[in-house]
């Protein structure tokens, strides 16, 4: 199974979005893994996860985090900051099956 | 507007990019991440010290206060213990957290940095004497020590591993046992370093090296107590939030130590039965400058519920309930707050008169100042309430703070929020035509 990992400051906004990504695979009937971790869990997440999407609040935090991942070939990018406020599961899925594909 | 922009320039170009490299930079990650873990012990212990301090008199009629009181006052020894193994031995918790946390970023292994770590700390701070070890700077008097020992010990680790200086074993031995002698060096390395130190600062000024270091971190701490340093950090936090970046997060982890260190000093005082003395503490910055989040924006929220504008009015219902845990990321994003002129104002000038009305209101002791470390996601008012040892004023102050804060908030609000009725108006008016050109 696809594993999706969110990460921001805390874990916390984070995984409302998680919520609302689980209730479109369902809608989808897709079978993906999704997970909120803090920032400061990264590197452990990143062992099993096969797409990272960063809170726009840590996108300071990008440019390490795509050197840890670049050598491991996992895609890594920033949640779009208006997706992210209103909580747009449909449109972060997408994004994150995209950068998967 | 043009101040503005030229204002929004320097906070992209300068501000933002620095703060990203602080925020990324190891060792601050590391000491952020070493508090983070000890968080969870500093908030159940410290919890059990608030326990120990009813919020009644000795002269209470309530049932319920009186036998709280003779619990309290008869168990006091027991109900406490925690207390002193957690938030008493916040130093031991950071140590090892740091180091840890460190190790991990270099990729080393990790617990047993933090146990090298541990050691080390312990040799600069809790000499034993007749089979007893002193308790003295295992708390909040050690953090510094603690972080520079963590720091050190990881370093060491790392320098002789670069220089491939390691305890070679025959090549017989099994990996796993020559790897647990891959520390033996390290730990006598710390061993001819910290506790030679320790020994002559000991011998020659009786002093222990935590003193010692606490002597030198003691002017950044007067400082870091004092308004306008306080003011400085709300401020680049919240520009930082308006360039989109989490700058709490970056500015709470150069302040913990400095917080922690406050928190500990009063929570240590009222354990002794004496009078605080710090004001700016974490729960501070949680409670009173962060109502809601960042921005203090949980009046924004409420705001919102009613709005007029459908987006506002959808960002509300979808923010309120996490903005009482003080989660605003929704709303930060979704309205947006971030990077919109129109909220500008209020998003820096709002947390910062709740700093100074918070400062002032503890430091002339019209509210007790905090002593206990309560979840940051506590609903502020609760979350006050508890930090300050059951203090209903310092709940009562949070509510005056929102009050006001809702005031300031208010104007701007209205101006932002006839911005997008005029644009969702204009936009149901093309929809319209578009469906009535289809149509026909």
């Amino acid at each position: 199974m696809k594993k999706i990992v969110l990460c921001c400051a805390a874990g916390m906004s984070t995984s409302m979005l998680v919520k609302r990504m689980q209730a479109e695979t369902e809608k989808r009937a897709l079978t993906l893994e999704i997970v909120a971790v803090p920032a400061a869990e990264f590197e452990s997440a990143l062992a099993d996860a096969d797409v990272v999407l960063l809170g726009p609040q840590v996108k300071y935090e990008l440019a390490r985090f795509s050197r840890i991942a670049a050598p491991l070939g996992k895609p890594i990018a920033v949640i779009d900051m208006m997706d992210y406020g209103t909580l747009r599961g449909d449109k972060v899925l997408d994004h994150a099956l995209a950068l998967m594909a | 507007m043009s101040l503005y922009v030229s204002l929004m320039r320097v906070v992209e170009n300068h501000i933002a990019p620095l703060a990203g490299r602080i925020g990324s930079q190891r060792h601050i990650i590391a000491i952020r991440d070493g508090f983070i873990c000890a968080m969870p012990f500093l908030i159940v212990g410290s919890i059990m010290l608030i326990v120990a301090n009813p919020p009644f008199d000795a002269d209470t009629t309530s049932g319920f206060g009186r036998v709280w009181l003779s619990v309290a006052k008869t168990h006091w020894n027991t109900i406490t213990m925690p207390f002193f193994m957690t938030m008493g031995l916040m130093s031991v918790f950071v140590a090892i957290g740091t180091a840890y946390s460190l190790a991990k970023h270099y990729g080393l292994d990790a617990l047993t940095a933090g146990l090298l770590s541990l050691m080390a700390f312990l040799l600069a701070a809790a000499p034993q004497a007749d089979n007893k070890m002193s308790l003295d700077f295992l708390g909040g008097q050690g953090v510094f020590t603690a972080l520079i020992c963590a720091i050190w010990s990881v370093e060491l680790i790392r320098l002789l591993k670069k220089y491939n200086i390691t305890l070679r074993l025959p090549e017989q031995v099994p990996p796993a046992i020559a790897r647990s002698f891959e520390l033996l060096y390290p730990v006598i390395g710390i061993l001819l370093t910290v506790y030679p130190l320790s020994i002559l600062l000991q011998s020659e000024f009786h002093l222990l090296l935590p003193a010692a270091i606490m002597h030198l971190f003691q002017p950044l701490i007067g400082v870091g107590d004092t308004l306008p340093a306080i003011l400085l950090m709300v401020l680049i936090a919240n520009l930082l939030w308006f360039a989109g970046i989490h700058g709490d997060n970056i500015v709470t982890g150069l302040l913990n130590p400095i917080f922690m260190t406050n928190l500990a000093a009063n929570a240590a005082l009222v354990a002794q039965g004496a009078a605080t003395t710090q004001t700016l503490t974490a729960p501070f910055w949680s409670f009173y400058v962060c109502i809601g989040g960042s921005g203090s924006t949980l009046v924004l929220a409420l705001l919102y519920l009613r709005s007029r504008s459908v987006h506002l009015r959808t960002i509300g219902r979808l923010s309120v309930v996490p903005s009482v845990f003080n989660i605003n990321e929704p709303l930060l994003f979704g309205s947006p707050v971030v990077m919109n002129p129109t909220l500008f104002i209020p998003l820096l000038l709002v947390p910062m008169v709740n700093a100074v009305l918070a400062y002032f209101a503890l430091h002339w002791d019209f509210v007790e100042k905090m002593v206990a470390m309560a979840p940051w996601t506590a609903p502020a008012p609760l979350g006050a309430l508890i930090s300050a040892s059951w203090d209903i004023r310092a709940a009562v102050l949070v509510l005056l703070l929102m009050a006001l804060d809702f005031a300031i908030w208010l104007p701007f609000f209205k101006v932002y929020e006839k911005q997008l009725i005029t644009q969702e108006m204009q936009q149901a008016d093309a929809e319209r035509a578009a469906s009535a050109a289809t149509g026909a």
